[in-house]
């Protein structure tokens, strides 16, 4: 690529296009993913996300369109792409019978890291994850999240320009994957362009930066997630109100801004507006006799966004 | 036996007493020395000591054995007392019975007993005749032999040497073999050397008569005569021609010869050969392989119309160049190639190929050990077979490769 | 659908090195391998020791006395040194190759391994080669204990021919192993689980074992005429019988061998020999030179390697026709 602005851009999708018989598996996606941030690539299973990574990684042939990652073509060149970008595989597996150690020098060797270097890089990397003290053990001992975070570390080890990261949380306890997450950040801290995929949303909606929505292939929405907020749920204020006494739909009614009123439960309500109209909201329900318990702005869920979105898809289906 | 002789012996009796003559009879001989009265044949009666040769020549420092007998003819056995007279002095003399000294003998009714008068010759011994006499003395008899010993030089020992058949014919290749009868004429027993005189390379080695063994001497009894034989080995590249051998026989300062003549014609002799001696060759299945074989005449005579065949393994193709050969002078050689072609299944392997060269009445043999090899080509084959399988894997790398 | 494929660039052998140099120490540390090694020295040896205490007996000179340790069935035991190596290299090869790459999906490193730089040719090429590696190292020390046995009792050492077709017949056997490796690996390719593919290779080795010689003797039964009438006949009918048997790797090994470490074999099959000694002039029992040895397994040897290539190609392009993802 010769768009000068390459030298932010890490990976660029074109009209990506991957057909699995009369299946469109991935269609036609554009995608950008800059230096440094974290990116991610959200939908339910069998969306194409991991498909369209394969194809970034040129793992698996592209039927049209084109990819660029790091200005190489996975395509033609994927042994550059592959020496560059850091690939962290679903449920990743590790070989059992082999120490984490003997498990990253093998990946060591593949990489043609010089032999004098290998054993500071794996043992800086299995520091980086909080790893180092288990560095000689067998693998099969490691639970699911040391595996995860092996992976990780193999990422590292690589020292990766970009690290892509394929449901890197699923099947992880909270604990887990809370420190999974500061990992990813620590990666974006170190400059390295982190791409996520993940069906739970909620999780990794935190770290990222940017996310791109997929449904059956195509791209639904990307941007950052207040962006995505704003667009599905309407660039608003969703607040929480939790009040007795009551009837809030009601007492509300005609408000200024107001949009929508949902009912969250018993005794509370998730209101939307397009300015900040909690002020008027207390007072309203004070006026109509209510004891107000609680009103909190609501930070906008990319679940909500998703759930939003497809519903509306289907009704305009 | 003794009955016997004395029939025969009888009629000659007085003759032989009045010439004191050797009687060559090759068994026993009987001379009355002393008898009361001249004996009528069967009837005769009495006692005699008798002995071959009463008179006989010694040398000086020899010891003479001198056979003798006493005979009783129809008397009663008596005891004899033996003894010896006129013994020169430093002479020695005794009576022998069963080789032990005896001091008298008792011979049976019509029988004899044999006796030896042993002298002892001094080396001194001069010259002249010596008279010894053996007297056998009994109660009322007593006879007496004289035997006379002339010092001096024995009767030389005589030996003839005659060939059956003195000349043979042959080739050089035949067996030449003599017989020659050897007489031994003297009085005594002589064992006697044999050589031959043959031309060089001729080879001769002496049997006797009907036996196998080879000797160089023969021990052969006085007046007796043996058959000896000599076979003559001439060398293989004799040239035809008549070749005189002269054997000899030798005892005692005797000596006889005899000529013998090997009269050898030429013959061709045929024999072939491969080229560098080495009777084995390699062949490739379904190819000619040429070899060299050498025929060649080792005999005397020109070898005409050599023909060569052979006999291969079955399916196999030979063929020689020339076919024939006109002629093979002696010790010429000729060369002929042989080609040779494993039929196309051969398997490798070690194959005989028999080929013969034959001529009129002379053929030679050569077995031939022809290893096959077989061909590289479905070595080659097989290479390509998997150069292809390799371009099937070649062809799928670049289909489905680098993925 | 591929577009271009013959543009992408990098050598496909790049990270051969490594894969190959994991598999040879994967294997040769497994215990698996050690069980199958355990199991092929004690089918080896067992024949090697009544071999060679029967050899050891025979005073007849021989000039090619150390192949006999190979090849001579011992009175005891109706099974020669070859003819174990024959069943037992197959199973040791299947051992070794049936989970090389279903193990690595169910494992899910496949393509956590195949995201570095290399491409999955060498990963196929890297784990065929590291197998056949393994066997060869695992063969050469059964030939080694077999030799230095034979050193050890028969008191002799072995002369030059013998040690070269001893050379020869390890590394035809290191082949015979190759093509029961690509086996073992095109089913590891084809299954995705290890049991299926153990036992379809298991299947296969079974068939070519015990049920080709019967199928190949009923074809043969059913060509042969109610009578012969010439000699060529009876050999046709012998070859296109050996024809059949030869489709069977165990054949075309036992063959090889045959020829290689018996220097006096001219021609496979009983009724072959006859011929040639009998009416074709050939005089039996005189050994071949090793060059003639060789030309005459060539087609065998040839055989067992290109159905190698052929086998691994097979599973090379099944492979390379799969999905990586899991």
């Amino acid at each position: 690529m010769s768009d000068p602005t390459r030298a932010d851009t890490v990976i660029e999708a074109r009209g990506l296009l991957k057909l699995y018989g009369a299946t469109r598996a991935v269609d036609s996606i554009d995608l950008s993913i800059r230096r440094g941030e974290i990116f991610g690539l959200l939908g339910p299973n069998g969306a194409g996300k991991t498909t369209t990574i394969l194809m970034m990684l040129g793992l698996t042939e592209t039927s049209g369109g084109s990819v660029d990652v790091l200005g190489f073509d996975p395509v033609r060149q994927p042994l550059e792409v592959k020496r560059r970008v850091g690939y962290l595989p679903d449920a990743v597996g590790f070989y059992d019978h082999l120490t984490a150690r003997e498990n990253l020098l093998y990946t060591a060797r593949l990489l043609s890291i010089p032999r004098r270097e290998t054993d500071a890089r794996i043992m800086e990397a299995m520091r980086s994850v909080q790893l180092a003290d288990v560095v000689d053990k067998r693998v099969s001992t490691f639970s699911r999240g040391m595996r995860q975070r092996l992976g990780i570390a193999e990422i590292v080890m690589k020292r990766a320009e970009v690290a892509i990261l394929d449901e890197p949380t699923s099947g992880l306890d909270p604990h887990a994957t809370f420190e999974l997450l500061e990992m990813i950040r620590g990666l974006k801290k170190a400059g390295v362009a982190v791409l996520i995929s993940s069906h739970l949303l909620d999780r990794v909606q935190s770290v990222c930066d940017r996310v791109a929505l997929f449904n059956r292939g195509k791209i639904a929405l990307m941007g950052t997630v207040v962006e995505l907020a704003n667009k599905v749920l309407g660039a608003g204020h969703p607040i929480l109100v939790e009040a007795s006494g009551v009837d809030v739909p009601a007492a509300l009614r005609g408000l200024e801004g107001l949009q929508q009123v949902v009912p969250e439960g018993v005794g509370a309500w998730k209101v939307m507006a397009d300015r900040e109209i909690r002020a008027t909201v207390a007072k309203r329900i004070v006026a109509a006799g209510g004891s107000l318990t609680r009103l909190a702005e609501l930070q906008p869920s990319l679940e909500e966004v998703y759930t939003r979105y497809f519903e509306e898809a289907r009704r305009a289906a | 036996m003794v009955m016997l002789s004395k029939k025969t012996q009888g009629s000659k009796m007085r003759r032989l007493i009045a010439l004191l003559a050797l009687v060559a009879t090759p068994t026993l001989a009987a001379l009355p020395v002393l008898a009361a009265d001249p004996p009528a044949a069967p009837a005769v009666k009495g006692l005699w000591l008798l002995t071959d040769y009463p008179s006989q020549t010694v040398r000086p420092g020899e010891v003479a054995n001198i056979r003798f007998k006493l005979q009783n003819a129809g008397l009663v056995p008596e005891t004899l007392a033996l003894s010896v007279d006129g013994v020169p002095a430093g002479w020695k003399a005794d009576v022998l019975g069963g080789g032990q000294p005896v001091a008298a003998a008792m011979p049976g009714i019509n029988e004899s007993t044999s006796l030896t008068l042993r002298v002892d010759v001094p080396k001194d011994a001069k010259p002249g005749s010596q008279t010894i006499t053996v007297q056998a003395k009994g109660a009322n008899q007593s006879i007496d032999l004289p035997v006379t010993l002339t010092i001096g030089t024995e009767a030389p020992a005589k030996l003839t040497l005659k060939a059956r058949l003195p000349s043979l014919m042959g080739t050089p290749r035949s067996a030449y073999e003599y017989t020659l009868a050897v007489s031994n004429d003297s009085g005594k027993d002589l064992t006697v050397a044999m050589s031959a005189q043959a031309p060089a390379n001729f080879q001769t080695s002496f049997t006797e008569g009907y036996g196998t063994n080879e000797i160089s001497s023969i021990p052969i009894e006085a007046g007796q005569s043996k058959d000896i034989k000599v076979k003559v080995t001439p060398p293989r590249d004799v040239k035809a021609g008549n070749y005189p051998v002269l054997v000899k026989v030798a005892a005692e300062g005797a000596t006889a010869d005899q000529r013998v003549t090997l009269q050898i014609s030429g013959q061709g002799r045929l024999a072939l050969s491969a080229k560098d001696g080495r009777l084995s060759g390699e062949a490739q299945v379904g190819k000619t392989s040429d070899y060299t074989l050498v025929v060649s005449n080792d005999g005397t005579a020109p070898l005409e119309e050599v023909e060569l065949s052979g006999s291969v393994p079955t399916n196999w193709k030979v063929e020689f160049n020339p076919k024939t050969i006109p002629s093979v002078a002696p010790n010429e050689k000729k060369e002929v190639q042989v080609a040779v072609t494993p039929s196309d299944k051969t398997i490798a392997g070690d194959y005989v190929a028999s080929f013969r060269a034959n001529a009129k009445g002379e053929s030679s043999n050569a077995d031939f050990r022809i290893t096959v090899t077989t061909s590289t080509l479905w070595g080659i084959v097989g290479v390509g077979i998997i150069a292809v399988a390799l371009l099937v894997l070649l062809g799928a790398v670049a289909r489905f490769g680098r993925r | 659908m591929p577009r271009n494929q013959g543009s992408r660039e990098g050598s496909p052998f790049t990270g051969l090195g490594p894969v190959f140099l994991k598999e040879l120490s994967d294997h040769l540390s497994s215990t698996r391998m050690m069980v199958l090694t355990l199991f092929v020295i004690v089918f080896g040896a067992l024949p090697v020791g009544f071999t060679l205490q029967e050899i050891r007996t025979v005073t007849a000179s021989d000039q090619f006395l150390f192949l006999r340790i190979f090849t001579v069935e011992p009175e005891r035991m109706p099974l020669s040194f070859v003819v174990a190596l024959n069943f037992m290299i197959p199973l040791m090869a299947i051992g070794l190759g049936f989970d090389s790459v279903n193990s690595e999906f169910n494992r899910r490193t496949l393509s956590r391994v195949l995201s570095q730089p290399l491409y999955r040719d060498a990963l196929l090429l890297g784990k065929f080669l590291g197998g056949l590696a393994t066997l060869a190292v695992a063969l050469m020390a059964l030939f080694l204990i077999v030799f230095g046995a034979g050193l050890l009792l028969l008191g002799l050492p072995p002369r030059g021919p013998e040690v070269a077709r001893g050379i020869a017949f390890l590394l035809v056997a290191i082949a015979y192993g190759g093509v029961w490796l690509a086996v073992a690996m095109l089913f590891s390719v084809i299954f995705r689980s290890t049991a299926t593919s153990a036992l379809c290779a298991l299947g296969l080795w079974l068939f070519f074992f015990i049920l080709w010689p019967m199928i190949a003797s009923a074809i043969t039964t059913g060509f042969t005429p109610a009578q012969f009438r010439s000699v060529d006949e009876v050999l046709t009918l012998e070859q296109f019988s050996s024809a059949l048997a030869r489709l069977s790797p165990g054949t075309l090994f036992g063959e090889a061998v045959l020829g290689l470490l018996n220097p006096e074999t001219k021609a496979f099959g009983y009724f072959a020999n006859l011929v040639m000694a009998q009416t074709r002039g050939m005089i039996p029992g005189t050994p071949l030179p090793l060059d003639q040895s060789l030309l005459l397994i060539w087609p065998q040897i040839t055989g067992l390697i290109a159905g190698m290539i052929v086998l691994f190609a097979i599973a090379y392009i099944v492979f390379q026709r799969e999905e990586v993802r899991a």
